[in-house]
């Protein structure tokens, strides 16, 4: 069970910056329709750096987990920084080996993040 | 209506200074060599089918998911979708385990070997209506025996060792 290794299920358990969105004005949301995965993301940038994000929504392990991470990696980078985080980046944090099948998981938060950004 | 693809076989006439005239009726939109192993496949399946009686594969059907559905109800976060009455269901079993979403639970039944259907099934408004994010569908056939059963019995007490 190598996708679920120790620090994915902590972090699906336990999502850091996670909770209301309520005071954000910068927003976004995305779906894995046919999983019925949601997961919206607010951010505030200041001085072209991110100050603020927190996420919300629901979906599973990977996907949570995956954005869980991703508000860790960004918190305090500019946005060009932002901006350079690819797909092959992001699963390469997951440390897990992504079937095809679950990339749309392993990125959904990216894919709303990049809205923002 | 013309062809949407060409190809040997939907060709009547061929002109150099005017259009050809395609074959006549579905012959026309049949280009190329017919799926005749397809064909031969399908009359295989059918003789085998007939072979074993379509009744006895129906019963066969029933008796594997009444004990699907007896087992799966003894797991106390699975929940089973649909009429409890194998006579009036098909050979797949929907359920939700609580807590784990259905990718999780379809990729840990996975790595134990066992093939599920996890997602909305094409009925997104259905999942909806029971409030339900995604669900995941056991299916029974032919192929299957009681054993199989067991061993997606054991996949889940294995999704719950990793999620609990």
């Amino acid at each position: 069970m190598d996708i679920y290794r120790q620090e994915i299920l902590e972090h699906y358990k336990n999502p850091r910056n996670f909770g209301d969105l309520n005071g954000f004005k910068k927003k976004a949301m995305d779906r894995n329709a046919s999983c019925g995965d949601r997961i919206e993301m607010g951010i505030e940038v200041k001085q072209g750096r991110v100050e603020k994000i927190k996420f919300a929504g629901e979906g599973c392990a990977i996907a949570m987990a995956s954005a869980s991470i991703l508000t860790e990696m960004v918190k305090g980078e500019t946005t060009e920084q932002v901006k350079k985080i690819g797909e092959k980046e992001m699963i390469k944090k997951l440390g897990i080996n992504i079937s095809l099948g679950r990339k749309k998981c392993a990125t959904l938060g990216l894919v709303v993040l990049k809205k923002l950004i | 209506m013309g062809p949407w693809l060409t190809g040997g076989g939907m060709i009547s006439e061929v002109y150099i200074d005017k259009p050809a005239v395609w074959a006549r009726s579905v012959e026309k939109w049949e280009a190329g060599t017919p799926n005749v192993e397809g064909a031969v496949g399908l009359a295989a399946a059918c003789k085998y089918h007939q072979k074993l009686g379509m009744k006895n594969i129906r019963r066969h059907e029933m008796e594997l998911t009444r004990y699907a559905l007896k087992e799966l109800e003894k797991i106390k976060e699975v929940k089973i979708y649909g009429p409890k009455d194998v006579n009036i269901r098909g050979g797949v079993v929907t359920f939700t385990f609580s807590g784990v979403h259905a990718h999780d639970v379809a990729q840990v039944l996975d790595s134990e070997g066992v093939a599920v259907r996890s997602g909305h099934h094409c009925t997104m408004p259905l999942h909806q209506r029971f409030g339900l994010t995604a669900s995941t569908r056991a299916s029974f056939y032919l192929y299957n025996d009681k054993a199989d059963v067991d061993v997606l019995v054991r996949g889940l007490e294995k999704v719950r060792e990793v999620f609990e």
